[in-house]
């Protein structure tokens, strides 16, 4: 069984109020989660705060996973950014973090992270943006793994706002006319 | 100009799926998507699109804590609370109370009364820092109680106990707290469904006081993805030291 069968499997489990089931789906996802919150939002203490809840999060939920619509690994990744974000928006007025992401290269993924389902097509992703201008993929990519808001780049990279705007929408849906 | 090249259903829906927006134009995607469910299927395509970036975050371990906490939140929260915990045991027999009784305003006055017979009859040497509760009511015309909320600093866990039918038609219910006149505060999801210890995260500990407002509102799964509440505000209750 595949990675991501077993996550649907877990999941299905979980629905079904199987304690063990949310233990092995922690075992299997929890470091690739917790990697995803702490891009976003770097203080070691808040990022374990909100894993904790996504794990809740997914306890409460797991019955409204559908596996038609979506990847496991995606769903449970979209409740961490959501929550990584929530918590980083609600910080409010405090700095956020000061690395210097738009020129550094994204960490290549383990070879044996046998979770993720979408190997393929994350080469199929980070292949299409690297055919993009390499700024305008590095800010993508920021958006992305740091969910920095279109000011909060705009500011970084020194350019104006409008700029930002259209370089990023303009690399998605070529991006996406790539993997067509 | 290229940049009229994107159609502007396609700029927000974008927008969104990466998280770059904030204020008011978040605002206003927020309200689209609960409304519009070609831009929501929009959203979730792109989302969809971008998902396979995260494989290349690379996996970090979180310490041990984490999974011994989300045990102890999930499983062990109304079972067996720490054994210094008499406010947890008190707790622990009003939810049996509750489960004992119909549904119900009635049930809740019940469950209010228990709480506060609950709290130790002998005072220990240091006293236990006192104890908040609020009704949290529905914002509509019937102002029905839907969940009464007791928050126990010593745990730092807000103990929920639903008193209505579910009312979160299939979104995910967001508890917050509004102090005065800001904005309001993420205390997390919640459920509607089962009575439940809720931990609040140490920095916002200090925002539960008497006065404050608890408010509950329906969001999208996973929560509000702005750190404001995104849906419509349902239920609402005033904090009062018991």
């Amino acid at each position: 069984m595949s990675g991501a069968l077993n996550v649907v499997a877990h999941l299905a489990g979980i629905a079904a109020g199987d304690r063990a089931a949310l233990k092995h789906l922690y075992d299997a996802t929890s470091a690739k989660l917790f990697g995803i919150i702490l891009r976003i939002l770097a203080e070691r203490s808040e990022a374990e705060d909100v894993l904790q809840e996504v794990y809740i999060t997914v306890w409460r939920k797991a019955a409204e996973f559908d596996a038609t619509r979506a990847s496991p690994i995606t769903w449970m990744a979209t409740i961490a950014r959501n929550r990584a974000i929530d918590r980083l928006r609600a910080r409010g007025s405090r700095p956020t973090t000061t690395l210097d992401l738009a020129t550094e290269v994204v960490e290549p993924s383990p070879a044996a992270d046998a979770l993720i389902d979408t190997a393929n097509d994350a080469r199929r992703v980070t292949a299409a943006l690297d055919r993009l201008d390499p700024r305008h993929a590095a800010i993508i990519r920021s958006a992305y793994y740091e969910g920095l808001t279109y000011e909060a780049l705009a500011a970084r990279e020194g350019i104006p706002i409008g700029t930002l705007k259209s370089w990023v929408r303009r690399g998605l849906i070529r991006m996406r006319g790539e993997l067509a | 100009m290229l940049a009229d090249m994107v159609p502007d259903d396609d700029a927000v829906a974008i927008d969104f799926a990466l998280g770059a927006l904030d204020g008011p134009s978040l605002r206003a995607a927020e309200l689209r998507l609960r409304r519009d469910p070609e831009f929501a299927a929009d959203v979730a395509r792109w989302q969809a699109d971008l998902s396979p970036l995260i494989d290349a975050v690379a996996p970090v371990a979180p310490p041990p804590t984490i999974w011994a906490s989300v045990e102890r939140e999930l499983f062990r929260g109304l079972v067996a609370a720490p054994a210094s915990s008499a406010i947890a045991r008190g707790v622990g027999a009003a939810v049996n109370l509750w489960r004992g009784l119909a549904f119900g305003a009635s049930s809740v006055a019940a469950v209010a009364i228990a709480l506060l017979v609950a709290r130790p009859a002998t005072p220990v040497a240091e006293a236990p820092p006192a104890l908040l509760a609020a009704s949290i009511a529905s914002t509509d015309a019937a102002k029905a109680i839907l969940i009464t909320a007791t928050y126990d600093p010593a745990r730092g866990a807000v103990i929920l106990t639903p008193s209505a039918k579910d009312a979160s038609h299939g979104l995910t219910p967001e508890l917050w707290v509004i102090v005065g006149k800001d904005k309001p505060l993420s205390l997390g999801v919640i459920d509607l469904h089962d009575p439940q210890a809720h931990r609040i995260p140490q920095a916002l500990r200090s925002k539960l006081t008497g006065g404050a407002t608890l408010a509950i509102s329906l969001e999208p799964a996973g929560g509000s993805p702005t750190g404001q509440p995104t849906g419509p505000v349902v239920a609402a209750g005033t904090l009062t030291v018991i």
